[in-house]
Protein backbone atom coordinates (compact mmCIF):
# COMPACT_ATOMS: atom_id res chain seq x y z
CA UNK A 1 0.00 0.00 0.00
CA UNK A 2 1.19 3.73 -0.58
CA UNK A 3 2.64 5.46 2.32
CA UNK A 4 0.10 8.91 2.41
CA UNK A 5 2.80 10.29 4.84
CA UNK A 6 5.20 10.10 1.96
CA UNK A 7 3.94 9.67 -1.20
CA UNK A 8 1.16 11.49 -0.66
CA UNK A 9 0.67 15.44 -1.25
CA UNK A 10 -1.28 15.92 1.75
CA UNK A 11 -3.73 18.47 0.36
CA UNK A 12 -4.59 20.74 2.93
CA UNK A 13 -8.43 21.21 2.94
CA UNK A 14 -8.11 24.74 1.10
CA UNK A 15 -5.83 22.87 -1.67
CA UNK A 16 -2.71 23.60 -0.77
CA UNK A 17 0.09 21.46 -0.16
CA UNK A 18 1.02 20.81 3.12
CA UNK A 19 4.82 21.74 2.84
CA UNK A 20 6.13 24.24 1.00
CA UNK A 21 9.11 22.14 0.20
CA UNK A 22 9.52 18.91 -1.36
CA UNK A 23 8.51 15.52 0.45
CA UNK A 24 11.57 14.03 1.55
CA UNK A 25 11.25 9.69 2.12
CA UNK A 26 11.16 9.30 5.97
CA UNK A 27 13.26 7.33 7.87
CA UNK A 28 10.98 4.76 8.30
CA UNK A 29 10.01 3.90 4.65
CA UNK A 30 13.65 4.05 3.83
CA UNK A 31 13.82 1.25 6.77
CA UNK A 32 10.59 -0.12 5.35
CA UNK A 33 9.19 0.31 8.86
CA UNK A 34 5.99 -2.07 9.87
CA UNK A 35 2.62 0.30 8.90
CA UNK A 36 0.48 -0.03 12.02
CA UNK A 37 -2.31 2.01 10.85
CA UNK A 38 -3.52 3.52 7.56
CA UNK A 39 -5.95 6.52 7.55
CA UNK A 40 -7.16 6.67 3.92
CA UNK A 41 -9.66 9.74 3.25
CA UNK A 42 -11.14 9.20 7.03
CA UNK A 43 -13.88 12.12 7.59
CA UNK A 44 -14.86 13.10 11.01
CA UNK A 45 -17.55 14.87 13.03
CA UNK A 46 -21.09 13.91 14.33
CA UNK A 47 -24.95 14.67 13.71
CA UNK A 48 -24.04 13.15 10.55
CA UNK A 49 -21.59 15.93 9.38
CA UNK A 50 -18.16 16.23 8.60
CA UNK A 51 -16.23 18.46 10.11
CA UNK A 52 -12.98 17.98 8.72
CA UNK A 53 -12.00 17.30 5.10
CA UNK A 54 -10.95 13.66 4.74
CA UNK A 55 -7.33 12.79 6.54
CA UNK A 56 -5.25 10.56 4.87
CA UNK A 57 -2.08 9.42 6.86
CA UNK A 58 0.04 6.23 7.38
CA UNK A 59 1.38 5.64 10.91
CA UNK A 60 4.30 3.23 10.95
CA UNK A 61 6.66 1.76 13.69
CA UNK A 62 8.75 3.46 15.55
CA UNK A 63 6.69 6.90 14.27
CA UNK A 64 6.07 9.50 17.00
CA UNK A 65 2.91 11.60 15.91
CA UNK A 66 1.74 15.17 16.63
CA UNK A 67 -1.71 16.20 16.75
CA UNK A 68 -1.57 19.71 16.84
CA UNK A 69 -4.28 22.54 16.45
CA UNK A 70 -6.07 24.90 18.06
CA UNK A 71 -8.35 24.76 21.31
CA UNK A 72 -11.63 23.44 19.37
CA UNK A 73 -10.02 22.23 16.36
CA UNK A 74 -11.17 18.90 16.20
CA UNK A 75 -8.31 17.39 17.98
CA UNK A 76 -10.63 15.24 20.24
CA UNK A 77 -12.85 14.11 17.54
CA UNK A 78 -10.14 12.77 15.88
CA UNK A 79 -9.10 10.79 18.47
CA UNK A 80 -12.13 9.27 19.22
CA UNK A 81 -12.62 8.52 15.95
CA UNK A 82 -9.49 6.87 15.74
CA UNK A 83 -9.66 5.37 18.73
CA UNK A 84 -13.10 3.53 17.27
CA UNK A 85 -15.39 5.54 20.43
CA UNK A 86 -17.72 7.14 17.84
CA UNK A 87 -18.72 6.51 14.25
CA UNK A 88 -16.66 8.07 11.59
CA UNK A 89 -18.26 9.38 8.57
CA UNK A 90 -16.36 8.06 5.77
CA UNK A 91 -13.02 6.59 4.87
CA UNK A 92 -11.37 3.56 5.97
CA UNK A 93 -8.81 3.14 9.03
CA UNK A 94 -6.67 0.05 8.70
CA UNK A 95 -5.21 -1.62 11.19
CA UNK A 96 -2.59 -4.07 10.44
CA UNK A 97 -3.19 -7.40 11.61
CA UNK A 98 -2.41 -8.03 15.47
CA UNK A 99 -2.63 -4.37 15.90
CA UNK A 100 -3.50 -3.68 19.59
CA UNK A 101 -4.91 0.02 20.06
CA UNK A 102 -3.82 1.93 23.76
CA UNK A 103 -5.40 5.10 25.43
CA UNK A 104 -4.02 7.94 27.48
CA UNK A 105 -6.65 9.97 28.23
CA UNK A 106 -6.02 13.81 29.69
CA UNK A 107 -7.64 13.50 32.60
CA UNK A 108 -9.04 9.39 34.36
CA UNK A 109 -12.20 8.95 35.80
CA UNK A 110 -10.57 6.14 38.01
CA UNK A 111 -8.81 7.76 40.04
CA UNK A 112 -9.78 9.58 43.64
CA UNK A 113 -13.16 7.04 43.67
CA UNK A 114 -11.45 3.57 44.37
CA UNK A 115 -8.35 3.24 45.90
CA UNK A 116 -5.59 1.53 43.88
CA UNK A 117 -1.92 0.98 44.17
CA UNK A 118 0.06 1.42 41.14
CA UNK A 119 0.34 -1.69 40.39
CA UNK A 120 -2.86 -2.32 40.84
CA UNK A 121 -3.46 0.68 38.31
CA UNK A 122 -1.01 -0.55 35.66
CA UNK A 123 -2.93 -4.09 35.83
CA UNK A 124 -6.04 -2.59 35.53
CA UNK A 125 -5.19 -1.72 31.76
CA UNK A 126 -4.41 -5.27 31.03
CA UNK A 127 -7.59 -6.75 30.07
CA UNK A 128 -8.53 -6.75 26.28
CA UNK A 129 -11.61 -8.69 24.75
CA UNK A 130 -12.83 -11.52 26.97
CA UNK A 131 -9.25 -11.90 29.13
CA UNK A 132 -10.95 -10.73 31.79
CA UNK A 133 -12.80 -13.55 32.04
CA UNK A 134 -10.23 -15.20 33.96
CA UNK A 135 -10.30 -14.05 36.93
CA UNK A 136 -6.40 -14.40 38.60
CA UNK A 137 -3.04 -13.11 36.35
CA UNK A 138 -1.24 -15.62 34.57
CA UNK A 139 2.61 -15.57 34.85
CA UNK A 140 3.13 -13.72 31.78
CA UNK A 141 0.46 -11.50 32.51
CA UNK A 142 2.32 -10.09 35.32
CA UNK A 143 5.55 -9.85 33.72
CA UNK A 144 3.81 -7.64 31.22
CA UNK A 145 2.61 -5.14 33.71
CA UNK A 146 6.53 -5.72 35.35
CA UNK A 147 7.90 -4.63 31.53
CA UNK A 148 5.47 -1.90 31.30
CA UNK A 149 5.61 -0.47 34.54
CA UNK A 150 9.86 -0.53 33.91
CA UNK A 151 10.02 1.11 30.37
CA UNK A 152 8.22 3.98 32.23
CA UNK A 153 11.20 3.56 35.61
CA UNK A 154 7.49 3.31 38.08
CA UNK A 155 8.66 0.19 39.18
CA UNK A 156 9.92 1.42 42.88
CA UNK A 157 6.56 2.95 42.80
CA UNK A 158 4.58 -0.26 42.71
CA UNK A 159 3.25 -0.49 46.19
CA UNK A 160 1.98 3.31 46.50
CA UNK A 161 -1.35 5.00 46.58
CA UNK A 162 -2.05 6.36 43.50
CA UNK A 163 -3.76 9.49 45.20
CA UNK A 164 0.05 9.94 46.59
CA UNK A 165 1.67 10.63 43.29
CA UNK A 166 2.73 13.83 41.63
CA UNK A 167 1.30 14.78 38.33
CA UNK A 168 3.93 13.77 36.84
CA UNK A 169 4.34 10.32 38.22
CA UNK A 170 0.44 9.65 37.51
CA UNK A 171 0.84 10.66 33.69
CA UNK A 172 3.81 8.01 33.98
CA UNK A 173 1.75 5.18 35.22
CA UNK A 174 -1.40 5.93 33.09
CA UNK A 175 1.18 5.08 30.14
CA UNK A 176 2.76 1.87 32.12
CA UNK A 177 -1.24 0.79 32.04
CA UNK A 178 -1.65 1.97 28.25
CA UNK A 179 1.63 -0.63 28.00
CA UNK A 180 0.63 -3.06 29.88
CA UNK A 181 -1.62 -4.32 26.70
CA UNK A 182 2.18 -4.53 24.35
CA UNK A 183 -0.17 -1.83 21.86
CA UNK A 184 1.40 -1.07 18.86
CA UNK A 185 -0.46 2.30 18.62
CA UNK A 186 -0.87 4.84 21.46
CA UNK A 187 -3.05 7.57 21.43
CA UNK A 188 -2.68 10.16 24.09
CA UNK A 189 -4.80 13.46 24.59
CA UNK A 190 -2.14 16.22 25.72
CA UNK A 191 -0.27 14.13 28.26
CA UNK A 192 2.06 17.18 29.55
CA UNK A 193 -0.34 19.90 29.57
CA UNK A 194 -0.16 20.40 33.35
CA UNK A 195 3.56 19.78 33.84
CA UNK A 196 6.80 21.82 34.40
CA UNK A 197 8.89 22.53 30.91
CA UNK A 198 11.59 19.72 33.12
CA UNK A 199 8.75 17.38 33.95
CA UNK A 200 7.33 18.10 30.36
CA UNK A 201 10.84 17.75 28.31
CA UNK A 202 11.56 13.82 30.59
CA UNK A 203 7.97 12.92 29.20
CA UNK A 204 8.51 14.00 25.57
CA UNK A 205 11.98 12.18 25.92
CA UNK A 206 10.04 8.97 27.55
CA UNK A 207 7.74 8.85 24.64
CA UNK A 208 10.46 9.09 21.99
CA UNK A 209 12.56 6.08 23.39
CA UNK A 210 8.97 4.42 23.95
CA UNK A 211 8.72 4.48 20.37
CA UNK A 212 11.95 3.49 19.82
CA UNK A 213 12.59 0.88 21.80
CA UNK A 214 8.69 -0.97 21.57
CA UNK A 215 8.56 -0.28 18.25
CA UNK A 216 4.94 1.45 18.31
CA UNK A 217 3.68 4.02 16.73
CA UNK A 218 2.82 7.33 19.08
CA UNK A 219 0.05 10.45 18.65
CA UNK A 220 -0.30 12.78 21.02
CA UNK A 221 -2.08 15.83 20.73
CA UNK A 222 -0.19 18.67 21.98
CA UNK A 223 -0.14 22.11 22.11
CA UNK A 224 3.69 22.33 23.44
CA UNK A 225 5.36 23.77 20.30
CA UNK A 226 9.00 24.05 21.76
CA UNK A 227 9.13 20.46 22.24
CA UNK A 228 7.40 18.82 19.54
CA UNK A 229 10.07 19.69 16.61
CA UNK A 230 12.84 18.18 18.85
CA UNK A 231 10.51 14.61 19.75
CA UNK A 232 7.98 14.32 17.38
CA UNK A 233 9.09 13.08 13.20
CA UNK A 234 5.21 13.44 12.26
CA UNK A 235 2.57 15.79 12.54
CA UNK A 236 -1.16 15.99 11.93
CA UNK A 237 -2.79 19.46 11.51
CA UNK A 238 -6.32 20.01 12.08
CA UNK A 239 -8.17 23.15 12.11
CA UNK A 240 -11.82 22.99 11.67
CA UNK A 241 -12.91 26.41 11.21
CA UNK A 242 -10.30 26.68 8.88
CA UNK A 243 -11.09 23.49 6.80
CA UNK A 244 -7.64 22.42 7.16
CA UNK A 245 -6.59 18.64 7.87
CA UNK A 246 -2.74 18.02 6.68
CA UNK A 247 -0.65 15.12 7.60
CA UNK A 248 2.68 14.02 7.14
CA UNK A 249 6.82 14.74 8.54
CA UNK A 250 6.66 17.41 11.11
CA UNK A 251 8.93 19.64 9.69
CA UNK A 252 7.10 19.60 6.15
CA UNK A 253 3.75 19.99 8.03
CA UNK A 254 5.51 22.47 10.82
CA UNK A 255 7.04 24.57 7.32
CA UNK A 256 4.04 24.81 5.34
CA UNK A 257 1.37 27.66 4.53
CA UNK A 258 -1.58 25.75 6.65
CA UNK A 259 0.33 25.70 9.46
CA UNK A 260 1.42 29.87 9.00
CA UNK A 261 -2.70 29.95 8.45
CA UNK A 262 -3.26 28.77 11.52
CA UNK A 263 -0.31 29.81 13.50
CA UNK A 264 0.64 32.52 12.33
CA UNK A 265 4.49 33.89 12.92
CA UNK A 266 4.34 31.63 16.35
CA UNK A 267 7.69 30.47 17.25
CA UNK A 268 8.47 26.74 16.93
CA UNK A 269 11.06 24.98 18.77
CA UNK A 270 13.66 25.57 21.42
CA UNK A 271 15.27 28.79 20.88
CA UNK A 272 18.47 28.75 18.76
CA UNK A 273 21.92 31.13 19.53
CA UNK A 274 20.44 32.90 16.63
CA UNK A 275 17.08 33.33 18.22
CA UNK A 276 19.50 34.93 21.76
CA UNK A 277 21.56 36.80 18.93
CA UNK A 278 18.28 38.63 17.59
CA UNK B 1 -50.84 -12.18 48.05
CA UNK B 2 -51.36 -9.36 50.73
CA UNK B 3 -51.90 -12.01 53.30
CA UNK B 4 -48.39 -13.43 52.84
CA UNK B 5 -46.92 -10.10 53.74
CA UNK B 6 -49.55 -9.71 56.65
CA UNK B 7 -49.12 -12.34 58.47
CA UNK B 8 -45.29 -11.30 58.66
CA UNK B 9 -44.58 -9.60 62.48
CA UNK B 10 -43.18 -5.73 61.80
CA UNK B 11 -42.15 -5.55 65.55
CA UNK B 12 -39.55 -7.37 67.20
CA UNK B 13 -41.30 -10.10 69.71
CA UNK B 14 -39.03 -10.13 72.51
CA UNK B 15 -40.51 -12.66 74.63
CA UNK B 16 -37.90 -12.67 77.81
CA UNK B 17 -38.62 -10.25 80.34
CA UNK B 18 -35.31 -8.03 79.45
CA UNK B 19 -33.72 -8.40 75.72
CA UNK B 20 -30.39 -9.52 76.34
CA UNK B 21 -27.82 -11.33 73.90
CA UNK B 22 -28.52 -14.68 75.70
CA UNK B 23 -32.22 -14.52 74.98
CA UNK B 24 -31.15 -13.54 71.75
CA UNK B 25 -29.52 -16.90 70.82
CA UNK B 26 -32.20 -18.67 73.11
CA UNK B 27 -35.01 -17.84 70.52
CA UNK B 28 -32.33 -18.15 67.71
CA UNK B 29 -34.40 -20.72 65.82
CA UNK B 30 -37.18 -18.19 65.98
CA UNK B 31 -34.76 -15.65 64.54
CA UNK B 32 -32.02 -17.80 62.21
CA UNK B 33 -33.95 -17.68 58.83
CA UNK B 34 -34.82 -13.45 58.98
CA UNK B 35 -30.38 -13.24 60.15
CA UNK B 36 -29.38 -15.29 57.25
CA UNK B 37 -31.37 -13.34 54.80
CA UNK B 38 -30.12 -9.97 55.98
CA UNK B 39 -26.31 -11.51 55.63
CA UNK B 40 -26.60 -12.70 52.63
CA UNK B 41 -28.15 -10.18 51.51
CA UNK B 42 -25.60 -7.48 53.24
CA UNK B 43 -23.06 -9.39 52.09
CA UNK B 44 -23.85 -9.57 48.58
CA UNK B 45 -25.12 -5.87 48.37
CA UNK B 46 -21.86 -4.86 50.09
CA UNK B 47 -20.11 -6.02 47.31
CA UNK B 48 -22.16 -4.83 44.26
CA UNK B 49 -22.14 -1.60 46.42
CA UNK B 50 -18.50 -1.04 45.49
CA UNK B 51 -19.48 -0.38 41.91
CA UNK B 52 -22.58 1.80 43.27
CA UNK B 53 -19.65 4.10 44.84
CA UNK B 54 -17.30 3.72 41.83
CA UNK B 55 -19.85 4.30 38.98
CA UNK B 56 -21.77 7.03 41.28
CA UNK B 57 -24.60 5.34 41.81
CA UNK B 58 -25.88 5.99 44.45
CA UNK B 59 -29.27 7.39 42.94
CA UNK B 60 -29.53 4.60 40.95
CA UNK B 61 -29.56 2.15 43.87
CA UNK B 62 -32.03 4.02 45.64
CA UNK B 63 -34.25 4.52 42.30
CA UNK B 64 -34.25 0.84 42.08
CA UNK B 65 -35.12 -0.14 45.39
CA UNK B 66 -37.79 2.42 45.50
CA UNK B 67 -39.02 0.72 42.07
CA UNK B 68 -38.99 -2.30 42.99
CA UNK B 69 -41.13 -1.40 45.76
CA UNK B 70 -43.44 -0.11 43.66
CA UNK B 71 -43.18 -3.69 42.00
CA UNK B 72 -44.36 -5.36 44.75
CA UNK B 73 -47.23 -2.89 45.72
CA UNK B 74 -48.69 -3.20 42.16
CA UNK B 75 -48.36 -7.51 42.54
CA UNK B 76 -50.52 -6.93 45.66
CA UNK B 77 -53.08 -4.18 43.98
CA UNK B 78 -53.63 -6.70 41.02
CA UNK B 79 -53.60 -9.44 43.12
CA UNK B 80 -56.14 -8.31 46.05
CA UNK B 81 -57.82 -5.71 44.02
CA UNK B 82 -57.89 -6.88 40.63
CA UNK B 83 -58.02 -10.49 41.60
CA UNK B 84 -55.51 -11.92 39.55
CA UNK B 85 -53.29 -15.16 40.77
CA UNK B 86 -50.82 -17.34 40.44
CA UNK B 87 -47.46 -16.32 38.73
CA UNK B 88 -48.73 -13.21 37.17
CA UNK B 89 -49.07 -12.13 40.63
CA UNK B 90 -46.36 -12.81 42.13
CA UNK B 91 -44.47 -9.95 43.95
CA UNK B 92 -40.94 -10.71 42.18
CA UNK B 93 -42.16 -10.90 39.00
CA UNK B 94 -43.49 -7.44 39.41
CA UNK B 95 -40.40 -6.05 40.97
CA UNK B 96 -38.08 -7.54 38.86
CA UNK B 97 -40.17 -5.85 35.76
CA UNK B 98 -39.61 -2.83 37.57
CA UNK B 99 -36.55 -2.84 38.43
CA UNK B 100 -35.60 -4.54 34.40
CA UNK B 101 -36.80 -1.47 33.42
CA UNK B 102 -34.77 0.82 35.12
CA UNK B 103 -32.06 -1.37 34.53
CA UNK B 104 -32.21 -1.31 30.44
CA UNK B 105 -33.27 2.34 30.49
CA UNK B 106 -29.37 3.18 31.75
CA UNK B 107 -27.58 0.33 30.46
CA UNK B 108 -28.64 0.87 26.80
CA UNK B 109 -26.04 0.99 24.34
CA UNK B 110 -26.24 4.02 22.97
CA UNK B 111 -26.43 6.47 26.73
CA UNK B 112 -24.43 8.48 27.24
CA UNK B 113 -23.57 9.88 30.71
CA UNK B 114 -25.23 12.86 31.05
CA UNK B 115 -26.52 15.85 33.71
CA UNK B 116 -29.92 14.95 33.38
CA UNK B 117 -29.36 11.48 34.91
CA UNK B 118 -29.74 12.69 38.33
CA UNK B 119 -33.04 13.92 37.45
CA UNK B 120 -34.29 10.81 35.52
CA UNK B 121 -33.10 8.86 38.90
CA UNK B 122 -34.96 11.30 41.15
CA UNK B 123 -38.27 11.14 38.84
CA UNK B 124 -38.19 6.92 39.25
CA UNK B 125 -37.42 7.27 42.95
CA UNK B 126 -40.26 9.67 43.11
CA UNK B 127 -43.00 7.47 40.97
CA UNK B 128 -41.72 4.61 43.02
CA UNK B 129 -42.18 5.80 47.06
CA UNK B 130 -45.24 7.48 45.97
CA UNK B 131 -46.92 4.87 43.84
CA UNK B 132 -45.80 2.59 46.46
CA UNK B 133 -47.74 4.80 49.33
CA UNK B 134 -50.98 5.93 46.93
CA UNK B 135 -51.07 1.84 45.91
CA UNK B 136 -50.98 1.19 49.51
CA UNK B 137 -54.16 2.13 49.87
CA UNK B 138 -56.18 0.04 47.48
CA UNK B 139 -54.29 -2.61 49.12
CA UNK B 140 -56.55 -5.32 50.77
CA UNK B 141 -53.82 -5.57 53.57
CA UNK B 142 -53.57 -2.46 55.77
CA UNK B 143 -50.97 0.47 55.35
CA UNK B 144 -48.35 -0.76 57.93
CA UNK B 145 -47.50 -3.74 55.36
CA UNK B 146 -46.44 -0.80 52.93
CA UNK B 147 -44.48 0.25 55.83
CA UNK B 148 -43.07 -3.03 56.20
CA UNK B 149 -41.76 -3.06 52.23
CA UNK B 150 -40.55 0.87 52.50
CA UNK B 151 -38.98 0.53 55.94
CA UNK B 152 -38.13 -3.01 56.00
CA UNK B 153 -39.78 -3.61 59.31
CA UNK B 154 -40.28 -7.38 58.51
CA UNK B 155 -38.93 -9.78 61.35
CA UNK B 156 -39.48 -13.03 60.02
CA UNK B 157 -38.69 -14.73 56.92
CA UNK B 158 -40.01 -18.11 55.50
CA UNK B 159 -37.81 -20.53 54.40
CA UNK B 160 -39.17 -20.06 51.20
CA UNK B 161 -37.78 -16.67 51.18
CA UNK B 162 -34.50 -17.82 52.70
CA UNK B 163 -33.94 -19.99 49.93
CA UNK B 164 -34.49 -17.39 47.55
CA UNK B 165 -32.34 -15.21 48.31
CA UNK B 166 -29.59 -18.03 48.94
CA UNK B 167 -30.02 -18.89 45.50
CA UNK B 168 -30.14 -15.24 44.23
CA UNK B 169 -26.99 -13.87 46.15
CA UNK B 170 -24.96 -17.20 45.36
CA UNK B 171 -25.79 -16.90 41.38
CA UNK B 172 -24.29 -13.32 41.56
CA UNK B 173 -21.63 -13.75 43.80
CA UNK B 174 -20.60 -16.35 41.22
CA UNK B 175 -20.75 -14.53 38.30
CA UNK B 176 -19.05 -11.73 39.93
CA UNK B 177 -16.03 -13.64 41.35
CA UNK B 178 -15.38 -14.92 37.65
CA UNK B 179 -15.95 -11.39 36.02
CA UNK B 180 -14.77 -8.89 38.60
CA UNK B 181 -12.20 -7.54 36.27
CA UNK B 182 -14.88 -6.88 33.32
CA UNK B 183 -16.66 -4.95 35.90
CA UNK B 184 -14.07 -3.06 37.40
CA UNK B 185 -12.95 -2.43 33.83
CA UNK B 186 -16.27 -0.85 32.75
CA UNK B 187 -17.15 0.94 36.15
CA UNK B 188 -13.66 2.66 36.38
CA UNK B 189 -12.46 3.08 32.91
CA UNK B 190 -15.28 2.74 30.46
CA UNK B 191 -13.59 4.67 27.49
CA UNK B 192 -10.37 2.45 27.94
CA UNK B 193 -12.31 -0.64 28.39
CA UNK B 194 -14.17 0.29 24.91
CA UNK B 195 -10.89 1.22 23.57
CA UNK B 196 -9.28 -2.19 24.74
CA UNK B 197 -12.44 -3.62 23.04
CA UNK B 198 -14.25 -5.53 25.96
CA UNK B 199 -17.52 -5.91 25.38
CA UNK B 200 -17.93 -2.99 27.53
CA UNK B 201 -22.29 -3.35 26.59
CA UNK B 202 -23.09 -6.61 27.96
CA UNK B 203 -20.63 -6.06 31.14
CA UNK B 204 -22.56 -2.66 31.89
CA UNK B 205 -26.26 -4.75 31.60
CA UNK B 206 -24.91 -7.37 33.19
CA UNK B 207 -23.13 -5.67 36.38
CA UNK B 208 -26.46 -3.54 36.40
CA UNK B 209 -29.52 -5.96 36.19
CA UNK B 210 -27.06 -7.92 39.02
CA UNK B 211 -28.02 -5.41 41.07
CA UNK B 212 -31.28 -4.67 40.11
CA UNK B 213 -32.14 -8.78 40.64
CA UNK B 214 -30.34 -8.67 44.21
CA UNK B 215 -32.27 -4.95 45.09
CA UNK B 216 -35.69 -6.60 43.76
CA UNK B 217 -35.38 -10.14 45.72
CA UNK B 218 -33.99 -7.49 48.80
CA UNK B 219 -37.32 -5.17 48.48
CA UNK B 220 -39.48 -7.89 48.34
CA UNK B 221 -38.39 -10.06 51.93
CA UNK B 222 -36.38 -7.33 53.35
CA UNK B 223 -37.70 -4.00 52.08
CA UNK B 224 -36.72 -0.82 50.48
CA UNK B 225 -34.38 0.93 53.39
CA UNK B 226 -32.33 -1.98 54.19
CA UNK B 227 -31.56 -2.46 50.00
CA UNK B 228 -30.57 0.78 49.80
CA UNK B 229 -28.61 0.82 52.79
CA UNK B 230 -26.52 -2.07 51.99
CA UNK B 231 -25.83 -1.00 48.51
CA UNK B 232 -24.30 2.25 50.06
CA UNK B 233 -22.46 2.45 53.60
CA UNK B 234 -21.05 -1.04 53.68
CA UNK B 235 -18.68 -0.08 50.03
CA UNK B 236 -18.23 3.39 52.46
CA UNK B 237 -16.64 1.85 54.85
CA UNK B 238 -14.88 -0.47 52.73
CA UNK B 239 -13.02 2.07 50.95
CA UNK B 240 -12.07 3.65 53.53
CA UNK B 241 -9.73 0.72 53.96
CA UNK B 242 -8.90 -1.43 51.23
CA UNK B 243 -5.73 -0.89 49.01
CA UNK B 244 -6.85 -1.85 46.01
CA UNK B 245 -10.55 -2.48 44.38
CA UNK B 246 -10.58 -6.51 45.12
CA UNK B 247 -9.54 -6.00 48.60
CA UNK B 248 -12.68 -3.43 48.28
CA UNK B 249 -15.33 -5.99 46.84
CA UNK B 250 -14.33 -8.72 49.89
CA UNK B 251 -14.54 -5.98 52.74
CA UNK B 252 -17.65 -4.31 51.41
CA UNK B 253 -19.33 -8.01 51.48
CA UNK B 254 -17.89 -9.01 54.85
CA UNK B 255 -19.38 -5.46 56.35
CA UNK B 256 -23.12 -5.44 54.62
CA UNK B 257 -22.85 -9.24 56.07
CA UNK B 258 -21.88 -7.68 59.51
CA UNK B 259 -24.75 -4.89 59.26
CA UNK B 260 -27.45 -7.75 58.79
CA UNK B 261 -26.20 -9.53 61.57
CA UNK B 262 -25.70 -6.95 64.12
CA UNK B 263 -28.99 -4.57 62.76
CA UNK B 264 -30.96 -7.54 63.21
CA UNK B 265 -29.26 -8.06 66.62
CA UNK B 266 -29.63 -4.64 67.44
CA UNK B 267 -33.48 -4.06 66.60
CA UNK B 268 -33.83 -7.35 69.11
CA UNK B 269 -31.77 -5.44 71.93
CA UNK B 270 -33.52 -2.04 71.67
CA UNK B 271 -36.94 -2.59 70.12
CA UNK B 272 -35.63 -1.06 66.35
CA UNK B 273 -37.54 -1.90 63.54
CA UNK B 274 -35.03 -4.29 61.59
CA UNK B 275 -34.12 -2.38 58.47
CA UNK B 276 -33.69 0.87 60.27
CA UNK B 277 -31.72 -0.58 62.87
CA UNK B 278 -29.28 -2.17 59.56
CA UNK B 279 -28.74 1.00 58.12
CA UNK B 280 -27.80 2.57 61.35
CA UNK B 281 -25.63 -0.03 61.79
CA UNK B 282 -23.75 1.12 58.55
CA UNK B 283 -24.07 4.35 59.40
CA UNK B 284 -22.01 3.88 62.75
CA UNK B 285 -19.70 1.66 60.99
CA UNK B 286 -19.04 4.34 58.45
CA UNK B 287 -18.39 7.64 61.20
CA UNK B 288 -16.17 4.91 62.87
CA UNK B 289 -14.33 4.18 60.09
CA UNK B 290 -13.81 7.89 58.63
CA UNK B 291 -12.87 8.73 62.16
CA UNK B 292 -10.38 5.92 62.99
CA UNK B 293 -8.85 7.09 59.35
CA UNK B 294 -8.50 10.29 60.17
CA UNK B 295 -7.10 9.60 63.39
CA UNK B 296 -5.15 7.10 61.95
CA UNK B 297 -3.45 9.60 59.20
CA UNK B 298 -3.17 12.31 62.13
CA UNK B 299 -0.74 9.56 64.02
CA UNK B 300 0.70 8.33 60.91
CA UNK B 301 -1.07 5.26 60.76
CA UNK B 302 -3.65 6.19 58.17
CA UNK B 303 -1.40 4.67 54.71
CA UNK B 304 -2.97 2.21 52.62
Amino acid sequence: MADPSTSNPHQAGDGSPASDHPTEPTRHSEHHARQIAGIHNVEVGYDGRAILPPISVCMHAGELWALVGRNGAGKSTFMRTLLGLQDRMGGQIQLDEGVRVAYVAQRSEFEGRVPARVWDFVAGGLDVGWSFAVPWLSGSQRRKIAQAMADVRVEDLASRQMSTLSYGQRQRVHIARALATEPLLLVLDEPTSAMDPIAERAMFELLRNLARNRGISIMLSSHQMSFLPEHADHALLIDRDLAIATGGRLRDVFGSAAFRRVYGDIHVGAPTDDDCAS
Amino acid sequence: MATSMSVRPRMMIVQADQPTLSAFFDAWPLFADAVWAAVWMGGTLGLLGIYVIARRLVFLSAALSQAASLGVATSFFVAGTLGVSGALAAPTLWSLLATGLVVLFFARPDRKHTSTDDETLGIIYLIGIAGTLALGTRIVADLADIQTLLFGTAVAVVPDDLAAIQWTCAGVVAVHLVLWRGFSAVSLDPIGATVRQLPTHLLNLLLLASLALVVSVCTRILGALPAFAFSVLPALVALQWSRNIAQGLWIAAGVGAVCGFVGYLAAFLWALPVGASQALVGVVLLMLSVLGRTVGTRVGLGGR
